[in-house]
């Protein structure tokens, strides 16, 4: 140690500089004990912060963001059975980084997962930089486990909510679908997205919202599909659609569109066959619009039931002639009108209304407005550009303007519930009282349209009468209406629609069923007119569903 | 002092072990409530999936299917009886059964 201090004191050039370098000693000895200091006060500090900041959920530290869940609120018929309800499924991820051999995992997946793109997964797992590659979501658990026991590295697995249908393709288009993200994409599920609400989950948590009450009767439903069903196969048609609703209060009870959709499958919403004819698209109806056009003379005074009308001569309307499709060679009275739907006739009872008159009065039913539901989005109609003397002849009997069938339903529901206006909602109503507000036809109005469609079902030769079911007073309106075509109208192609309420003598529910060009078949005679196949329908739908609904028959003899 | 030195340290010693042992039951309890709050989840789970399960049974088309199977068909409106007939008609039952 002399040794040392020795060589250090030959080295030191001077005696004085001992203390000075004693007091250099300790300022360093002095700041390395503060940097330790402050380094451990910083440890304690942040050990502190982490210890208040405790967070009870582990969040998953990604480089990539993971897509938030929804869990949204289960849909139920308006007796709570269930239609709709998110279920835990797994999803199936893989982390570029840590997978192996990229091929022989595209290749095993396969096996389990046959649809997967291939050429799409192996892209996305040749980036490296990538942690986080979605492979499937939302997998059934037993394939989950196939693609567990595969045991390939790098793939995992993560439960998410996945919306489930247990009464499968039933009022699908009513229900609408969902996206991968469990949010609202048409349907009664974008509504409950915009109105009611979802929760953002990163869990699968299910929702704690009460579920959503539908106005939507699932036996009902199901009723009108299997008939519409048989009405496709039957009669050949292109399509179908139809309706079941609530006169006094608006609710729809069933309404389908054929061909139907299923909602677990929600691709085919796009497609324009798939559409659901009973909201998202608008037609021109035919003959059931007469309905509203002697409605509205009986309501301006024009016109009694037993009014007669010259109905002889063909009408001209611009470049068109209105015929009769079944000329009577006699003047009819206005009931007559409407139990042999004669085009000329309507036609002559607008003219004497004038364009104002019949403009007002379809616009005071909600005929020329877009309509808002609660539940689905209706489209907006199509109304002639010019109300001249040719717009208001077509439109009396329901051509040159096109309407979404609901949207002509609750126009017609409201002239059948003593012109109290009737507003349709796909949601359950709880409160029972009636609709308030100023009647927008009178009470005579109504008792006389409900007298004229039972008439036109009861009458030898009415249109209807393939639709009456003893027992329950059937009342309804034909419709035979051309589809339009390049130019003009397709001389083969209807749309045929039967519009009924009953019972008749205090009109409670009302139906409506259209078949899409429908062919001319042994049973009809070869015929595709509305009498001899959407009547038919309508009838055997009535049978099956009034007592379910609870409209008790009549005696039959007294019912006729 | 010294017995004031020893009285501190006793009690330092005791409230360390006294806070050990709570921490472990804090954590224990916790444990328990995530294991229930888990249970729960699970519980809710099942209910969903039992549910959606219910709801694939009972639906219409597989009820019309079996019901017809049996024989069943919707009823028809004749079948229906005002409430005096169902009466007469129980009236006539029981004197048939000379319970009159």
């Amino acid at each position: 140690m002399a040794v040392v201090e020795g060589d250090a004191a030959i080295q030191r050039p001077r005696d004085g500089d001992v203390p000075r370098q004693r007091q250099t000693r300790r300022l360093t000895e002095t700041g390395v004990f503060a940097v330790l200091f402050f380094a451990f006060a910083e440890v304690a500090i942040q050990l502190v912060t982490l210890a208040l900041s405790h967070q009870p959920n582990v969040t998953l530290a990604l480089s990539e963001p993971v897509a938030t869940s929804f869990s949204r609120p289960d849909i139920v018929d308006r007796n709570g059975r269930l239609l709709a309800t998110d279920l835990q499924a797994p999803s199936i991820f893989a982390d570029p980084g840590v997978v192996l051999d990229r091929d022989e995992l595209v290749e095993k997946l396969i096996t389990v997962l046959p649809d997967l793109d291939a050429a799409d997964l192996r892209r996305a797992l040749s980036d490296r930089s990538r942690r986080f590659v979605w492979v499937r979501r939302g997998v059934s658990p037993k394939t989950a486990q196939m693609v567990h026991d595969l045991g390939l590295p790098g793939l995992s697995f993560r439960y998410e909510l996945k919306r489930a249908y247990p009464a499968g393709a039933l009022a699908g288009h009513v229900l609408g679908s969902v996206n991968v993200d469990n949010r609202g994409v048409n349907g009664i599920e974008k509504y409950i997205d915009d109105k009611i609400g979802v929760d953002p989950v990163h869990a699968a948590t299910l929702s704690t919202r009460a579920p959503v009450r539908l106005s939507l009767d699932i036996g009902v439903q199901h009723a009108l599909e299997d008939e519409l069903d048989d009405a496709v196969e039957h009669y050949e048609t292109d399509g179908a659609a139809g309706l079941v609703l609530n006169v006094k209060t608006g609710e729809v009870l069933a309404s389908a569109s054929l061909p139907r959709v299923d909602p677990a499958w929600p691709g085919k919403y796009l497609d324009e066959k798939h559409i659901d004819r009973m909201t998202g698209g608008t037609y021109e109806l035919g003959s059931v619009f007469k309905t509203l056009t002697i409605a509205m003379a009986f309501d301006e005074g024009l016109a009694k039931p037993e009014t007669i009308i010259d109905v002889r001569q063909p009408l001209e309307a611009g470049r068109f002639t209105v015929k009769d499709f079944h000329p009577a060679g006699r003047p009819l009275s206005v009931a007559e009108v409407f139990t042999h739907s004669s085009n000329v006739g309507a036609g002559m009872l607008a003219l004497q209304a004038g364009p104002e008159k019949l403009q007002g009065f379809l616009r005071k039913l909600g005929m020329l407005d877009p309509l808002n539901v609660a539940g689905a989005s209706v489209v907006a109609p199509q109304v002639p550009p010019a109300w001249n003397r040719a717009a208001t002849i077509t439109v009396s009997y329901g051509h040159g303007i096109a309407e979404a069938p609901l949207q002509f339903a609750a126009a017609a529901a409201t002239v059948l519930n003593g012109g109290k206006r009737v507003q349709p909602t796909f949601l359950r109503k709880f409160e029972t009282g009636e609709a308030v507000g100023k009647p927008l036809i009178t009470a005579t109005t109504s008792r006389q349209m409900a007298q004229l469609m039972r008439l036109n079902v009861t009458s030898p030769d009415g249109t209807g009468g393939q639709a009456d079911v003893p027992g329950y007073r059937v009342g309804g309106k034909t419709g035979t209406a051309d589809v339009p075509d390049r130019g003009g109208y397709a001389s083969k192609s209807v749309i045929s629609s039967f519009l009924a309420a009953f019972p008749m003598d205090d009109p409670q529910y009302l139906t409506f069923v259209i078949l899409f060009e429908p062919k001319g078949v042994a049973s009809t005679g070869g015929r595709h007119t509305a009498g001899t196949n959407a009547a038919p329908v309508t009838g055997r739908l009535i049978a099956r569903i009034a007592g379910e609904l609870g409209v008790a028959p009549m005696n039959t003899i007294a019912s006729q | 002092m010294r017995l004031l030195n020893v009285t501190a340290f006793f009690f330092a010693i005791t409230s360390a072990l006294l806070l050990y042992g709570l921490n472990y039951d804090t954590r224990r309890l916790e444990d328990e409530v995530q294991a229930k709050e888990h249970a729960a989840e699970l519980a809710r789970n099942d209910i969903a999936v039992l549910k959606a399960e219910r709801g694939n049974l009972a639906r219409p088309d597989r009820i019309d299917a079996l019901a017809r199977h049996l024989g069943l068909m919707p009823p028809r409106p004749e079948q229906y009886q005002t409430g005096r007939e169902v009466s007469e008609l129980n009236d006539r039952q029981e004197n048939a059964d000379g319970r009159r």
